[in-house]
């Protein structure tokens, strides 16, 4: 009840400030600069289908590109930080590759997948991938060679080695570093569905639907929001998950016997 | 039962190479439980992960039942040091990962009651004391009855009521399951009260320097009898050198 009430007065504090600001603009330049928070709430109300399906497409391809990204940066990252001579070759690799932005990459990958809904995934996968790649390999580092003998000890294949101490092991770290990455995997969904999205229909993606309305500051503004509620859905849906899957990490030491 | 045919362990090559076991041989009958003593870091764990077939040795060999180690056998058990539970698996699932891991199919309720662990079945080990998590340890190694049973200093680190208790548990389950034993310690009584022979080793590189026995070791009431202390005495004589 306390949290519920302290999200309910966080809102306010930002609709506030908002307001504030849109205000303090507003008397700096003489003219409307920012629409106020009631301006975009009505502009929502009176878009809201094509607001609402934006939202949906926008929040349906992130959930592909995270998954995605999940599939195919887990094995890697794990493989990569747990077996030593992988790590020689694919460390150096992925250390030079990691900090090149896809955006700078967007002709090309233009020209490679088209303007298609392939190439707003790829943009947005390749800037997931090695997150989810540099937290998995640094979390498997440092899983307690105990763990691997007591499991090595009981006759445990590979790939149960991974199964019962890698992957858990590695798991909490991999999702608040996918938590993290929230941000970043949002702005380039917007660069995606702007810069590659241009033969959308304003309905199809939370990107397209702020430009499209690029002269209608008020449907713009609420696109915004809308797209920064979806970056606090997916933030939310991670740290759930992280509570359910890694309930162990948050207990505490009560009602031990000897 | 167990033969540790003149092993010797080296770690690293060329000029950097440490030996950390020279020359190490002894027998462990059938159903008899040995104690491994040495200083701390002399290479007692490298010994018995040599035993589980986790470590090959430089040279030497180790034989159970009359055949080679060369890995991991199923009817051996390893008990680790701080017990090596997964902190993601619950009491149960860790006292059931050896036997899952194997596919096998037998339940953990009888060996959980047994261990004074029924009712934490579903607590992770965070939520254990220390004594507890010992005995989940020993739990996940005993689900498999093994014929051989290899314990790291399963007593390290305790308080010594507790260490005293779990010393009887596994005195207790020895005499209960029949299991052949090499157990590593550092703590003379704990050897005194569990090896039938104790096998004494020599600081890094490990030699062995002599091999005590023990004939009075399988009661209850040994520990603290004239006998007992006079053992652990002579245990201490030969560990600071003066044997």
């Amino acid at each position: 009840m306390k949290q519920v009430l302290a999200y309910a007065l966080a809102v306010l504090v930002v609709f506030g400030a908002w307001a504030l600001l849109s205000y303090s603009l507003a008397r700096a330049k003489g003219r409307p600069i920012l629409p106020y928070p009631w301006e975009a709430a009505v502009a929502a109300g009176e878009n809201a289908e094509t607001l609402l399906s934006a939202f949906g497409f926008s929040a349906l391809r992130f959930l592909v590109a995270l998954a995605l990204s999940f599939f195919l940066g887990l094995p890697v990252g794990l493989a990569v930080g747990f077996e030593e001579k992988l790590d020689a070759f694919i460390s150096p690799l992925v250390y030079l590759l990691y900090p090149m932005p896809p955006v700078a990459l967007l002709l090309f990958l233009y020209l490679a997948f088209g303007l298609g809904e392939v190439v707003r995934l790829v943009v947005v996968v390749m800037a997931l991938f090695f997150q989810v790649v540099v937290a998995a390999q640094g979390a498997a580092k440092f899983i307690a060679p105990t763990h691997i003998v007591a499991v090595r000890s009981t006759g445990a294949s590979r790939w149960q080695v991974y199964w019962h101490v890698v992957i858990p092991a590695t798991l909490p770290n991999v999702l608040t570093a996918a938590r993290v990455s929230v941000g970043l995997g949002i702005t380039m969904l917007y660069i995606a569905e702007t810069k590659l999205g241009i033969l959308l229909p304003p309905g199809q993606g939370l990107g397209r639907f702020i430009e499209y309305y690029t002269f209608r500051a008020d449907i713009a503004l609420a696109g915004v929001v809308a797209l920064a509620i979806l970056g606090l859905l997916f933030y939310v849906i991670l740290e759930v998950l992280e509570r359910q899957l890694c309930r162990w990490k948050y207990v505490g030491v009560k009602g031990a016997g000897s | 039962m167990i033969e540790v045919q003149n092993i010797s362990i080296v770690y690293g090559k060329g000029s950097e190479a440490v030996p950390a076991l020279e020359n190490i041989a002894f027998t462990v009958g059938e159903g008899e439980m040995v104690a491994l003593v040495g200083p701390s870091g002399c290479g007692k764990t490298s010994l018995l992960l040599a035993i589980d077939g986790l470590l090959r040795p430089t040279s030497g060999q180790v034989l159970i039942g009359g055949e080679e180690v060369r890995g991991v056998r199923r009817d051996v058990a390893l008990i680790l040091q701080d017990a090596g539970l997964l902190p993601w698996k619950t009491v149960r699932q860790n006292a059931e990962l050896a036997l899952r891991i194997q596919k096998r199919r037998e339940g953990v309720d009888g060996i959980l009651s047994a261990l004074g662990l029924n009712g934490f079945e579903r607590r992770f080990p965070a939520e254990l004391s220390e004594g507890m998590r010992r005995r989940v340890g020993i739990a996940r190694a005993l689900a498999l009855r093994p014929r051989v049973l290899l314990m790291d200093e399963p007593m390290a680190n305790l308080d010594s009521l507790t260490r005293e208790r779990i010393q009887s548990l596994i005195l207790d389950l020895w005499w209960e399951m029949r299991f052949t034993a090499v157990l590593v310690t550092h703590d003379i009584e704990e050897a005194v009260f569990l090896g039938q022979r104790i096998v004494v080793l020599s600081s890094r590189p490990a030699r062995i320097r002599e091999v005590l026995e023990n004939p009075g070791m399988g009661e209850h009431e040994y520990r603290g009898s004239p006998e007992f202390l006079e053992r652990a005495k002579r245990l201490r004589r030969i560990l600071e050198g003066n044997g």
